[in-house]
């Protein structure tokens, strides 16, 4: 049996890997676009501070997978069963696993294109970064997601003044609440981060040499940067699959077992559509812990090995100094729609919680700070089933997973 | 392969298992020398309270497959398939977290460690006192555990346990030594303990 | 922290008022720490636990899995024994302890080395000296004096081979007393001989044991805290009706607030004094403040309200939020049921904090010791530290929550006696026609494991509806009293047949008869009851409560009481379960032995069902209607 996989990330890294334990004989190839070897990609973001060595971030490769580096695929023809490279290459495959992952998505500014304006989703990307490191007093960071988040968090590291820019009204607000949002900000900013709210870049700015000198604000502000990042989010990997007979809303859309809508085509990782277990819709959940398991579940299958996936939920870890942030599901539900709201903030412990239920399930949580039983939270909003305690228990710091579930081992 | 076994019913609250983890894993490897250490050893398992104050000795189950493996960002977490144990390891955990919302049962804390990491704070969970086990010895929780909440035994063999229990009770005849749910005095206080709690709960005023 | 959180905590409106304030203010209470100490120690809870011998420490698997003895042998009966009778000869001893304190000032009184004190109550020095065969007649007050200390000392001591208050006992139950060896022989003997049986290797027979518990309790009950009771009286005045307010409200926004927190009232009666002093008055006035508030709070301030109608600001769980009002200038702390967190609780504030006993010192507060020859001047000097502190109150941290509330205490034998216009005959009356269907004592402490307040309140209001009168005391007197239980009005809340005796008599249905060392009031007016009936304290459709115990005293008192022949029924559950032998006869086979016995139940409706049921069970057997 011939399994391509599409994407050397962990998606597909992890369905190597399941489809070699279960089938140790099997021909696996892997096709990457970028030139290093497989790599933990949220680490990138330690490589921009110095707190770790490349090699550190390394991810092995299960024996005996073929991989293509540095080429990348242009088309599937799923009738065929085979792939085309940009290279020229034709693979032809038995099961075929589209893990391609997510490009960050860009703005809509002008002067996009000068040096030293960088997205951080790559190695090669951060090299570039700590490349133009040296010289440059003023980091300019646009978007208050995640990935702004460390970004933003490296250049402090490395002694820059930073300043974040965000459109909305406080930062992390796709996952977050307003109270929530403002701690974080309180946080950044006492330790020395500027953010600026409710603003974008109209317009980088040119030093005469080509790189980026400074932006326009769409409020007319004019802030000095030697060096930009744009963290807007990602959107999936998926133009290559245009007449392939694969299904695509947003991402590549998949089944419980990871299937397409093409026979023997698979997907899995930030470029799946799978279903969001707190919003009860289709989602993209672009985070590596659910890349991680969808690209397990996928391999399993195109081995034969049934197995399912449940369905995903966006969470989020985030440790901002000396404050500890989780959350997951649905913490910033619409307004009047049938949620509620539960939350207690104590302030003499920096403490904040903030739950939401839709009926009798919880589906969506964040905790600040004494974040250890975050984890028992995200499994009852993943369970779909009736919260089987008084809800104000589970604002206590240390809930009690005996009662929760059904005792195992 | 013997494995420590919970039975969450029969925990007294006593919290000996975490003081005996704790020293197991220290530098000293004595209480009473590990409470005098720097940084302080802290405990893999973690006795927490049920909403009437019931005990309940919580611990890795070292899941397979184990949802804190798929989380971890650094690929720091990893399975030792000799001893079924899934292991951190600290020179790779750059103390993200990412585990705490992957584990279900929320076992991991995050602390400078003497006895895995005493310079900086990672990732700490049971790791099924593999040192102790080389040594011939079963992990430290079960082996001052003297209720049977914690024991050490084969899963298959505990699974048996249960079901004669269960089959015991539904068959009438009632093992006095042995059913954890006959102790009466343990129950008789249980049930106290939950009905006041319940009246506080209830908001039940004096009229 | 949610509303709904904190009045899980405690029914009280100035309760939940001070902890909201302290959750804002940063400080952390009683229930906070309960809450972190969850999940209690099970072998500890259940009694298994065995500290006694270093061979040791041992426990009991209560699963009968493990081990099912400690080293030494002893099996899970014998240790619960043991730790039950440690735990009844550690609040005897609480008791006895203050008695002594009180009988050494008499004896210094009588030798006129004690400035500040005097004895205010000559009758009853008199009387009392009688019962222990001093001779009294034609005799100088202080030559009296002098005797009684010295034969209440001889029943500290181990010479005798009975207290000299048993006498106070119905016949027949000394003779029962006798009859089990339970006849208590010395104060001290009893509590020592309990240390010493507990000892490894002493008496393990666990039923042998039980028995030296309740005769150690018995020497508490009718020795100890009589003593510590009487003494009072003699030294400070027998209580007579007296009016008086209850709860946080009764601290003033614009005067120099003062509390007294702890048992005895040797240190409180000279701290009273002082704050009506004329100078120091004047020099409050000069701070800027309208005039000093005495306060009590707990027993201590029982001891004064009782006494001279000085207002209670709270029983044990309120002493912590006490000073979160951020208005105390000072708390003087004497002994028993003083928190240790409360030097940190008034390091929030500008509160200065005193401890007077060289028994007892507690970090974060200034120890300025009190003995029988300094306490007056002393007394004056605290309190004008306290004026001076006043201009140091930061009023924006202040917050004096909710409108006091109205009570009237001091009830005691002698007084009910007079109200009754000299002879018990009207109660008995009332008792025979069943327009009162029994008496019940509902005493002891609060206990953060319980509603605040609401064990004494809903428990007192079952029982005077179903026409019990109330007797309370210490921490249960204060709850009942902030729940307005106290007041003449009351009655109106009470069945038909007590409204109808309590309005003749112009008596509230529940009377506040004073700290818990004043359970032997309640004790003596059950001996005068059942000596006027001709029958055992047994016999008679009495009944007790601890519906929110927490101390060892307590323990000791529920142990006197059923030994005296009371039913008596816990809120929570005494360390004892881990012996269901243990458990068996102190709350079924003790009554084949006392006519009394325990019970444990922790919802105050289903308490009040219990004794309701046992009170109109003994009415049947004294040939009474029953219902
Ligand atoms: C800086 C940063 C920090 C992050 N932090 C976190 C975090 O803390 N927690 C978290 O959960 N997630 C985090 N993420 C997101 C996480 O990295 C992704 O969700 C995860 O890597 C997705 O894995 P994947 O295998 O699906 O896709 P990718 O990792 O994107 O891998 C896809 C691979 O396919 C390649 N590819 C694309 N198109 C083609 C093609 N046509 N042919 C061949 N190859 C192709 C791509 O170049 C890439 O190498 C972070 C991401 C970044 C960038």
């Amino acid at each position: 049996m011939r399994h391509l996989i599409l994407g050397s990330g962990i998606a597909g890294l992890q369905a190597a890997r399941a489809i070699r334990s279960a089938q140790p004989e099997a021909a696996i190839t892997m096709l990457g676009r970028e030139p290093d070897p497989l790599y933990a990609r949220p680490m990138i973001s330690h490589l921009l501070e110095g707190s770790v060595q490349p090699s550190q971030l390394e991810l092995g490769l299960p024996p005996e997978v073929r991989l293509i580096s540095q080429d990348e695929a242009v088309a599937v023809d799923a009738a065929d069963k085979t792939v085309a490279t940009q290279q020229g290459r034709k693979l032809a495959y038995d099961r075929l696993l589209i893990a391609t992952g997510a490009d960050p998505r860009g703005i809509g500014a002008q002067n996009t294109d000068l040096e030293n304006i960088h997205f951080m989703r790559t190695k090669v990307q951060v090299r570039d970064m700590l490349e133009a490191l040296p010289g440059s007093r003023r980091a300019l960071v646009l978007g208050g997601g995640l990935v702004g988040f460390k970004a933003a968090y490296g250049f402090l590291r490395q002694g820059l003044e930073v300043t974040m820019l965000i459109r909305s009204e406080y930062p992390l607000s796709q996952q977050v609440d307003p109270i929530t949002g403002g701690l974080v900000r309180a946080k950044l900013q006492e330790n020395g981060l500027d953010v600026l709210v409710g603003r974008d870049v109209a317009r980088f700015e040119e030093d005469g040499s080509g790189r980026v000198r400074g932006a326009e604000l769409t409020d007319g502000t004019v802030l000095d940067c030697d060096v930009a990042v744009v963290g807007k989010g990602v959107l999936p990997v998926t133009g290559f699959l245009q007449g392939s007979g694969v299904d695509v809303d947003l991402g590549v859309l998949v089944d419980e077992e990871m299937r397409t809508s093409a026979r023997d085509v698979f997907a899995a990782g930030d470029v799946a559509e799978h279903f969001d277990l707190a919003r009860d819709e289709r989602w993209v959940n672009a985070i590596w812990p659910e890349a991680a398991d969808q690209g397990r579940i996928a391999g399993l299958n195109m081995t034969g090995v049934p197995a399912r996936y449940p369905g995903s939920l966006s969470r989020n870890t985030i440790r901002i100094f000396d404050l500890d942030l989780t959350t997951c599901g649905l913490v910033n539900p619409p307004a009047d729609s049938g949620y509620e709201i539960l939350r207690e903030e104590d302030p003499g412990r920096g403490t904040y919680r903030r739950l939401v239920f839709l009926g009798d399930r919880l589906v969506g949580a964040a905790c600040v700070n004494r974040i250890e039983h975050a984890g028992v939270l995200r499994s009852l909003i993943g369970s779909r089933t009736p919260v089987p305690c008084p809800r104000e228990d589970l604002l206590r710091e240390s809930v009690h997973p005996g009662g929760l579930f059904p005792f195992s081992r | 392969m013997r494995q420590v076994v919970v039975r969450p019913e029969r925990c007294v609250g006593c919290m000996q298992c975490m003081a005996a983890c704790a020293a197991a894993h220290s530098q000293s490897g004595a209480l009473a020398a590990a409470i005098r250490e720097y940084p302080l050893p802290g405990p893999r398992v973690h006795v927490g309270s049920g909403r009437y104050g019931e005990g309940f000795p919580n611990r890795c189950r070292h899941c397979d497959p184990a949802p804190c493996m798929t989380a971890c960002l650094p690929g720091a977490i990893y399975r030792d398939g000799n001893w079924d144990t899934v292991l951190i390891d600290p020179s790779r955990c750059i103390n993200c977290a990412s585990c705490a919302m992957a584990c279900p049962f929320g076992v991991i804390r995050y602390h400078r460690d003497p006895w895995v990491s005493p310079g900086r704070a990672v990732a700490v969970k049971c790791d099924n006192c593999l040192h102790r086990r080389a040594k011939g010895l079963i992990p430290a929780c079960a082996e001052v555990c003297k209720s049977g909440a914690l024991t050490f035994q084969e899963p298959d063999r505990a699974m048996k346990r249960r079901t004669d229990e269960i089959s015991r009770r539904t068959s009438g005849y009632v093992d006095q030594e042995r059913s954890g749910e006959e102790a009466p005095g343990f129950m008789l206080l249980r049930q106290l303990k939950k009905r006041s709690g319940q009246l506080a709960e209830s908001g039940r005023g004096p009229r | 922290m949610d509303q709904k959180r904190f009045s899980q905590r405690t029914i009280t409106e100035d309760g939940r008022l001070m902890l909201a304030k302290s959750e804002r203010d940063g400080v952390e209470t009683v229930w906070d720490r309960l809450e972190a100490q969850q999940p209690h120690c099970g072998y500890c809870e259940l009694g298994l636990s065995c500290r006694n011998c270093s061979m040791g420490p041992c426990r009991i698997d209560p699963f009968g899995e493990g081990p099912q003895q400690g080293v030494c042998g002893a099996d899970s009966d014998i240790i619960v024994a043991r730790n039950l009778g440690r735990m009844i000869a550690s609040g005897a001893a609480s008791h006895s302890d203050h008695g002594r304190d009180l009988v050494e000032v008499l004896e210094a009184v009588a030798d006129g080395s004690a400035p500040g004190y005097t004895i205010a109550d000559e009758a009853k020095l008199r009387r009392v000296a009688a019962e222990y065969g001093v001779e009294a007649e034609g005799r100088e007050a202080g030559a009296v004096a002098r005797d009684l200390a010295r034969a209440m000392q001889e029943d500290y001591g181990t010479r005798l081979s009975r207290l000299g208050l048993l006498s106070r006992a119905p016949e027949p139950r000394r003779a029962l007393w006798d009859r089990l060896g339970i006849t208590p022989r010395g104060i001290d003997r009893e509590t020592s001989e309990m240390m010493h049986r507990t000892h490894m290797g002493v008496d393990n027979d666990w039923q042998n044991l039980l028995l030296q518990a309740l005769r150690n309790a018995l020497s508490d009950g009718w020795g100890g805290s009589m003593i510590a009771t009487e003494v009072s009286d003699i030294l400070f005045g027998t209580p007579q009706p007296v009016a008086s307010r209850v709860n946080l409200g009764v601290l003033k926004e614009d005067q120099v607030n003062i509390a007294v927190h702890g048992h005895n009232p040797i240190v409180s009666e000279t701290i009273m004094r002082a704050c009506r002093d004329e100078a120091l008055l004047r020099k409050a006035r000069d701070r800027g403040a309208s005039g000093i508030n005495l306060v009590g709070l707990c027993c201590t301030g029982n001891e004064l309200l009782m006494r001279h109608g000085v207002p209670m600001a709270g029983n044990h769980l309120m002493t912590e939020l006490a000073l979160v009002t951020g208005a105390m200038e000072m708390m003087l702390v004497d002994y028993q049921c003083i928190m240790p967190s409360l030097g940190q609780v008034a390091s929030c504030y500008h509160t200065q904090m005193i401890s007077t006993s060289d028994k007892a010192k507690f970090p974060g507060m200034e120890h300025q010791e009190f003995h029988s020859d300094n306490a007056a001047d002393l007394a004056q000097r605290l309190v004008e530290r306290a004026v001076d502190n006043f201009g140091r109150r930061n009023p924006d941290k202040v917050s004096i929550p909710s409108q006091p509330v109205d009570l009237v205490g001091g009830f005691s034998v002698e007084s009910v006696l007079q109200a009754l216009g000299g002879s018990l005959d009207p109660l008995l009356e009332a008792l025979k026609s069943g327009k009162i269907r029994g008496a019940a004592g509902v005493v002891g402490c609060n206990n953060p494991k319980i509603r605040h307040d609401l064990g004494h309140t809903a428990l007192t209001s079952r029982l005077i509806e179903n026409d019990v009168l109330v007797l309370d005391t210490g921490c249960a007197a204060v709850a009942n009293a902030k729940h307005g239980l106290e007041q003449a009005e009351a009655a109106e809340r009470a069945g038909p047949g007590l409204k109808e005796v309590c309005s003749s008599l112009g008596i509230p249905p529940v009377l506040h008869f004073g700290s818990c060392v004043d359970n032997v009031r309640i004790l003596v007016l059950a001996a005068e009851l059942a000596k006027a009936l001709g029958q055992d304290i047994s016999a008679l459709p009495l009944a007790g409560a601890a519906p929110e115990w927490y101390s060892e005293k307590a323990v000791s008192i529920g142990a006197y009481c059923v030994a005296s022949g009371i039913d008596t029924v816990l809120g929570p559950t005494p360390p004892v379960t881990g012996s269901m032998n243990v458990t068996g006869l102190l709350t079924g086979g003790l009554e084949d032995l006392l006519g009394a016995r325990f019970a444990v139940e922790p919802d105050p409706e289903e308490a009040a069902k219990w004794m309701l049921s046992r009170i109109e069970g003994k009415r049947k057997g004294l040939g009474l209607d029953g219902r």
